[in-house]
């Protein structure tokens, strides 16, 4: 503690706050411009400066002053307020007066700091600037003429988001913000608008569209990746403006410019019932009647196994249990699964196969009165856990690991926060990045080591960086109480010495300083994303990975965990929720013959034409053609289920295929909670009304009612509540924490995996099939603008040497062929590709690129000009 | 007796002849004085377009809600001009703060004092309708 005293106040602070935290949490107001809470000080304006005692002479800035012991501080003597005078003629010496039209007016930091200071006349002059306006870049828009100059937006690009897009140009009065190069071309987060104090960088999209002051603030979580970010939607007239996070400010672009996809003109408005193949409109209660007849039809004639459910990782918790609570107590039978089984469920049994599942003990019915979205349970005195998320890191925890093993993940397109939190850990200059992957990512610039493997070699790099580690530290007893590490040691013996960088590309002696890098780690963390998980032997690749953080990781330090990509905002929800084949809500495990059958398994059945193959899907949203490798294939078996219901925003292409597609509001327009990636519970807030839509859980509980059953659903608070219920992990959670909370055991036992490539065939390139940093599932392909302008279409990302080879450059279409489909799409030169290897996006309905995928991301091609 | 009736006769016989002192509303229009505050309405400027930029500060300031649904567009030099602009009339008190929070002289309180209507709706007028016609007749001193 440090005790000093600010205009005569006795005040007590913690060492290292500055002057200016200290004076804002004492309700002492400093004028200030340049300072904001979410970045460091930046020191650029001097509104700020205080007298401080003892000191030098001159004035101090209080936003970049730390507090001492004894210090006297005045922030208000005639000097520094004549400074402050002064400083802020100087920043409106030729400040355009555009307050009326600035879209900035009503919160402009410099209009609030005019009226505190009391300047009303400027007595300098100086030479008129041209204003070299920027009006062509997407969403932002520039005006220089009324930048201060802060370089806020300078720091929160380079040092919080990593893209270094924009820096001043030229120096003293003729300072100004530039990006080299016109129009800007960027990642388009557009957190420099929102950090901007004054309208200097204007989002095009909110651009006089309406005051600051009138639109309404409602709070949610963002649908666009796993991260569960928290953002504020402003409305007015029932219309989603802008989106801003009030906190922190970053948001991606699909946060940020991805919401006008809630006004898309192809979302479905009335129920659809299909006759004689072509869809027609019906109302709620002849779509549900249909519904509810064909299912009781099916069910007494082949039993309740024969109607299958897919839960969705888009949809709330609340709907997911519900729809689960629907198959299970409903029908009575346990056929749900979610199509998080081809990505985020292979994490989760991977990692439990080696960590265990989740065991909770010590948790009590909580008496107290229950605030909505809090768990109904509480953590006793003696509250323990053990299993899996006990790995799981919380994003908060990420800037504190020493070292970060990014393995098979481009990780801002996949999830730009936890881009955010790594850049965080690099603050750290001790903190090692090692990257791991066969391309070029954002984060190579950062990264100590990187490891540029050959696409499906992942379990040979773990293989040979275990065994180097293994070699090298031969005494190493794992910090995790863990068995079966002679068996492990023995089963990668069948490694060969010159295998791993034969097979992988990798220099032997890259692994060899990885390993070394290993083993120095304090608090090691590994990243690894849909890259790795979407291939088939993902879980294995899961695995192993596991078996490398059993022997390096230490969970009982924070930021040493294991931090696998939930691809969408509720992949981890919907698997807690219960919609799994094995699992009941909490993980609750159900034995063999009780589980319902895995996804891929019902398609095999459904294609064999096993009489236990479902008779009708009800498919929670999720547009499996799009999401499941072998599209054809995919397409086929759907085809042979009797009846299918879709639920879903917007007739995809797996909705075609339905005889009833029932249409549900999205994000902006329910209430409900998601689970982020590391185990956040996000609340959903409704903003704007859905006319003629329903919530996905109002649609179940009505056909329960229809079918006869007593689902009891009212409201998602209460739907909550009895989830929580039956979640022990979940024990003392309330909105925005992280779970879980109780103390946790680790312990596990090592799994030896195979060293298998995983990738057939004898075609010349490698296809990866991945995420897009502009678009997030196939949610954001519909929007009318958005994300849309920055992406429009998917493109084949190749190395511009093997363009040349193949006589292809820049736009020209090009035939991708594989042994199960071709497409062709334009070319778009990448540098950041190996030779050999091409990246394609999933995210679009044309091409359909799983038509040439077979079970697994990667996929060997043959590329043609087409 | 009669003489007292006489003379008052003869105050009104004089009185006939003599020029009307009062104004001879409605034949007779009484001119208003220069502060007079008559409805607000758009201003125009020497080429013929509005004056109003969308700022919305009238509608902020308007203490009684007669100023609304003010909805903005972007023109082609990127200036900001108003769509849409509602003044109730009915729900105007003519007190002049428009005119006094606006930053561009747009908005204005004109000498018309003839207001009344058969018909509540002519009194809702939209941005045409609020939007000054005959320049002549308004007051020279507006910005």
């Amino acid at each position: 503690m440090v005790n000093l005293t600010i205009d005569g106040r006795a005040i007590q602070a913690t060492k290292g706050q500055t002057i200016l935290e200290v004076a804002d949490a004492n309700g002492i107001f400093i004028p200030r411009l340049c300072y904001h809470p979410a970045l460091k000080p930046i020191g650029a304006c001097r509104i700020c400066v205080v007298e401080v005692k003892p000191g030098p002479p001159r004035p101090l800035p209080a936003c970049a002053t730390p507090v001492n012991e004894g210090m006297e501080v005045v922030t208000n003597s005639e000097r520094v307020l004549k400074i402050r005078e002064e400083l802020m003629k100087l920043v409106l010496i030729n400040h355009a007066l555009e307050c009326p039209i600035c879209d900035k007016g009503g919160e402009c930091e410099l209009q609030d700091l005019t009226h505190a200071l009391g300047v009303d006349q400027v007595d300098l002059e100086a030479v008129k600037l041209a204003p070299n306006h920027d009006y062509e870049s997407l969403f932002v828009e520039r005006h220089p003429d009324r930048c201060v100059t802060c370089g806020r937006c300078v720091h929160v690009c380079r040092d919080h988001v990593g893209a270094m897009a924009i820096n001043f140009m030229h120096r003293g009065y003729f300072t100004e913000l530039g990006s080299g190069q016109l129009p800007l071309d960027c990642e388009f987060c557009g957190s420099c608008i929102d950090i901007c104090p004054v309208g200097a960088l204007i989002n095009k999209l909110w651009k006089y569209r309406a005051r600051a002051w009138e639109v309404e603030k409602t709070e949610t979580v963002c649908p666009f990746c796993g991260g569960g970010c928290t953002y504020e939607l402003h409305t007015k007239n029932d219309r989603i403006l802008r989106v801003r996070n009030e906190k922190s400010i970053l948001l991606c672009s699909r946060g940020r410019f991805g919401f006008p996809v809630v006004e898309a003109p192809d979302r479905l408005k009335t129920p659809l019932i299909k006759e004689n193949g072509e869809f027609r409109e019906a109302s709620w209660d002849e779509a549900l009647d249909l519904v509810a007849a064909k299912f009781k039809e099916v069910a007494e004639n082949a039993g309740p196994n024969a109607i299958y459910g897919v839960g969705s990782a888009r949809a709330t918790n609340e709907a997911n249990y519900l729809f689960q609570k629907f198959f299970r107590q409903g029908l009575g039978s346990n056929q749900v699964d979610n199509p998080g089984r081809y990505t985020y469920i292979r994490a989760l049994r991977g990692l439990a196969s080696v960590f265990g599942v989740p065991q909770v003990s010590g948790v009590e019915a909580s008496s107290a009165a229950l605030l909505p979205y809090h768990s109904p349970l509480k953590l006793g005195a003696e509250a323990q856990g053990s299993g899996f998320p006990f790995v799981l890191g919380h994003f908060d925890d990420l800037p504190k690991a020493d070292l970060v093993l990014v393995l098979g993940a481009d990780v801002t397109p996949e999830m730009p926060p936890l881009g955010w939190k790594l850049l965080r850990a690099l603050d750290n200059e001790n903190c090692r990045l090692v990257l791991a992957n066969p391309r070029r990512t954002k984060f190579d610039r950062y990264a100590h080591v990187s490891l540029r493997y050959k696409p499906g070699t992942e379990r040979i790099l773990l293989a040979g960086l275990l065994k180097a580690f293994l070699a090298d530290n031969p005494e190493w007893t794992p910090a995790i109480s863990a068995t079966g590490l002679e068996e492990l040691k023995e089963s990668l013996k069948k490694v060969g010495p010159k295998e791993v960088s034969q097979k992988t590309g990798v220099d032997d002696a890259l692994i060899k300083e990885t390993a070394a890098l290993l083993a120095q780690a304090q608090a090691p963390a590994i990243l690894c994303g849909t890259e790795l998980l979407a291939q088939d032997k993902g879980e294995q690749n899961v695995q192993a990975l596991a078996d490398l953080f059993l022997l390096i990781g230490k969970p009982g330090i924070p930021g040493s965990a294991v931090y696998p990509v939930a691809e969408k905002n509720n992949s981890r929800g919907v698997c807690e929720a219960g919609v799994m084949a094995e699992h009941l809500p909490g993980y609750a495990h159900l034995d063999e013959a009780a589980g319902g059958t895995p996804l891929p398994e019902m398609l095999d059945k459904l294609e064999a034409g096993d009489p236990a193959a479902p008779q009708a899907l009800y498919l929670l949203g999720g547009d499996l053609l799009r999401a499941v490798p072998h599209r054809s294939r995919t397409e086929k078996v759907l085809k042979k289920a009797g009846f299918i219901v879709v639920q879903d925003a917007f007739l995809t292409d797996t909705a075609k295929l339905a005889q009833v597609v029932l249409p549900v509001t999205v994000h902006a327009e329910q209430e409900g909670t998601f689970i982020s990636s590391d185990g956040t519970l996000g609340v959903l807030a409704q903003a704007i009304p859905a006319p003629g839509v329903r919530p996905d859980w109002q649609i179940i509980n009505q056909l329960g009612e229809k079918m006869g059953y007593k689902l009891g659903a009212g409201h998602p608070q209460q739907i909550f509540r009895e989830l929580a219920q039956s979640v022990p992990l979940w024990a003392g959670l309330s909105p925005k924490a992280s779970y879980p909370l109780m103390p946790g055991t680790v312990s596990g036992t090592f799994i030896p995996f195979d060293v298998d490539l995983s990738l057939p065939g004898r075609r010349p390139y490698t296809l990866i099939v991945g995420k897009a940093l502009n678009h997030s599932g196939t949610f954001t392909t519909h929007a009318p603008d958005g994300t849309l302008k920055l992406m429009s279409e998917a493109t084949l990302q190749l190395n511009p040497e093997d363009a040349q080879n193949l006589g292809l450059s820049n736009g020209e279409t090009a035939k991708v062929i594989s042994s199960q489909g071709e497409v062709s799409l334009p070319v778009a030169l990448a540098p950041e590709m190996p030779a050999g290897v091409v990246f394609l996006a999933e995210h679009f309905a044309e091409p359909p690129v799983h038509l040439l995928t077979l079970n697994s991301n990667l996929v060997r091609v043959t590329i043609q000009k087409g | 007796m009669i003489i007292p009736l006489l003379k008052g006769l003869a105050t009104t016989l004089r009185h006939v002849f003599t020029k009307p002192i009062t104004l001879q509303y409605p034949e007779e229009k009484r001119q208003v004085a220069p502060r007079w505050r008559g409805h607000p309405e758009l201003t125009i400027n020497e080429d013929g377009g509005r004056r109003c930029v969308a700022c919305t500060l009238c509608m902020v300031v308007c203490p009684s809600n007669a100023i609304k649904g003010i909805e903005a567009a972007e023109g082609q030099e990127h200036e900001k001009y108003p769509v849409a602009f509602t003044i109730d009339l009915t729900r105007c008190i003519f007190c002049g703060f428009c005119q006094e929070a606006c930053p561009k002289g747009a908005i204005k309180l004109n000498n018309l004092y003839e207001l009344a209507q058969y018909e509540k709706s002519l009194l809702i007028l939209d941005i045409d309708r609020a939007t000054q016609k005959k320049s002549e007749l308004r007051m020279a001193d507006w910005l």
